[in-house]
């Protein structure tokens, strides 16, 4: 196990434990609106903008917020009208993140090039800064208080678009806030889960919370905590065990998920309800 | 919302689906009166889903003008919308959705209480009478993917009642569903139409299923409105033995 002095630790929890929090709240959006593969992509965007950071000396965080709101602002429109050849589109582009990644990291100037490389490829407990922690507790604040203002519009547009649509509400104005946030929280997690895991962070939580609960309020408050339980016990494990710590939360949540599959009170009646649902 | 003796007003619309060329409906006049229950009713692919969302503005009409309350529907669709209720044909529901009844019914009023507003005591009591009216109140908490197909189709009427529209919308209400679910749809319409003197617009392609409070027809037929009547001159034209090929039934 690794000695750190007890500001350092704290520091990481923290940042962990928000990062945990801003991921699985928006994971709650994007999986009820199938756009996994969107910000699937976004993660792999945000790891190319945050080399592409590293290679030009500026803050990677930075990079990684611009080239994840470039995915948003280029596939975004595209899945809303469903013209989105998920297998094509998203094939081509995440090899071209990932390949643009590469050459970005092959030119980072310095000696400690492989070092910083690795940090934002699958993530470093030292890695995180105050800037970090400031920024996420931020977006943390702003995304409880913008479900809080605007649930009512995210939960009829969770339902069913186009009846939200006709009821007046806008919500094109939703959809692309979820996408704005997701690239948010998917750029600010990056240095702490890497860039190569933080989508799982995204899904798992939510897709454990979803086997639970009808009541999209539960799911709202439950996917959260278990993202910061995935963090701080994921955190813990990379300590003791020196993994990765995005290797080590995501291993976590994914055991979370599977435990969630198997004990699901959903999916036992489900099976035997399935098929009225439609009668 | 202004009032006005016709609901809608449709003058020469056309509208055609973004990327397409040829428009799905085209030249369709259409007035309807205050209080009015009218049924559409067309083969597949006749274009009735599109005239129902092109008045209530999800779809844009790329010609002639097209008026709803008095305000024309392309420069006032979001105002417009709130006064309207929707139920769309029936779709195939996740059964591990995480939405509850209630919330489903609720969110219906969603543009009618509007951003930046928090639902009221006096919402939720809308919400306990329109529940109450389609017989579903003791649904309230039930999630919504665990219900039947007669159920889920009262479930989105009580949504779209919620609203407390002046016009209803109703595209395919009584598809995918068994008969006496159909009977009690049908009479819970009668019954809305009776006491809240809503307009209603129902889109059909059953003919066996005409409400019988609903007393004006329209037949599209390949994007056009071939025949405007009564419901007793229309079911006894020709025309629609051709159209039904005399079986009286599905088209």
């Amino acid at each position: 196990m690794i000695d750190f002095p007890l500001a350092l630790l704290i520091t990481s929890i923290l940042g962990a434990l928000l990062a945990g929090f801003a991921c699985s709240t928006m994971g709650v959006f994007v999986v009820r609106m199938n756009l996994a593969s969107i910000g699937y992509l976004m993660s792999h965007a945000a790891f190319a903008g945050a080399a592409f950071g590293l290679m030009i000396s500026i803050d990677p965080t930075i990079g990684a917020i611009i080239f994840s709101f470039g995915i948003a602002l280029i596939l975004g429109p595209l899945a809303e009208k469903a013209r989105l050849q998920s297998n094509i589109v998203i094939g081509f582009l995440f090899s071209f993140m990932i390949a643009l990644a590469f050459i970005f990291l092959n030119f980072i100037p310095g000696h400690a090039a492989s070092a910083k490389a690795l940090r934002i490829l699958w993530g470093s407990i030292l890695s995180v800064s105050y800037n970090d922690l400031l920024l996420l507790t931020l977006l943390s604040f702003i995304l409880v208080i913008f479900i809080i203002v605007f649930y009512k519009e995210l939960l009829a547009t969770m339902f069913h678009r186009k009846l939200a649509e006709s009821s007046g509400v806008n919500t094109k104005l939703y959809y692309f806030a979820v996408l704005f946030f997701t690239g948010i929280a998917v750029s600010l997690s990056l240095r702490i889960v890497g860039g190569l895991l933080v989508f799982a962070l995204i899904i798992n939580p939510t897709s454990t919370a979803y086997q639970f609960f009808y009541d999209f309020k539960k799911i709202l408050i439950i996917s959260p905590l278990i993202g910061i339980i995935s963090c701080i016990i994921g955190f813990w494990l990379s300590l003791i065990s020196d993994f990765p710590i995005g290797a080590s939360i995501v291993i976590i949540s994914a055991i979370f998920f599977s435990i969630a599959i198997i004990v699901s009170p959903k999916r036992k009646k489900s099976k035997v309800k399935t098929h009225q649902a439609i009668t | 919302m202004i009032k006005n003796s016709n609901v809608i007003e449709l003058k020469g619309i056309e509208t055609i689906y973004e990327g397409e060329r040829l428009p799905v409906i085209y030249d369709v006049n259409l007035t309807v009166k205050n209080g009015d229950f009218i049924s559409i009713i067309g083969p597949n692919g006749a274009g009735k889903t599109t005239l129902l969302e092109t008045v209530n503005g999800l779809l844009s009409y790329n010609k002639g003008y097209g008026l709803v309350f008095g305000k024309e529907i392309k420069k006032h669709k979001s105002e417009i919308r709130k006064e309207i209720g929707y139920v769309i044909q029936n779709f195939e529901m996740d059964p591990l959705a995480p939405f509850l009844c209630k919330d489903i019914v609720m969110s219906g009023r969603t543009g009618k209480i509007g951003a930046f507003r928090f639902i009221s005591k006096s919402d939720w009591d809308k919400v306990w009478y329109s529940m109450g009216l389609v017989g579903m109140i003791d649904f309230a908490n039930r999630p919504i993917g665990k219900l039947s197909g007669g159920e889920f189709q009262k479930i989105l009427l009580s949504r779209a009642l919620a609203q407390q529209p002046e016009l209803l919308l109703l595209d395919e209400p009584f598809s995918n569903l068994d008969y006496s679910s159909r009977r009690q749809i049908e009479t819970l319409l009668n019954r809305i139409h009776e006491r809240h003197n809503i307009t209603i617009m129902l889109v059909s392609h059953d003919l066996s299923f005409v409400p019988s409070r609903c007393k004006r027809i329209i037949v599209l037929d390949r994007g056009r409105i071939i025949m405007d009547g009564s419901k007793e001159k229309i079911l006894k034209s020709d025309i629609i033995n051709s159209i039904f090929n005399g079986n009286g039934g599905k088209i």
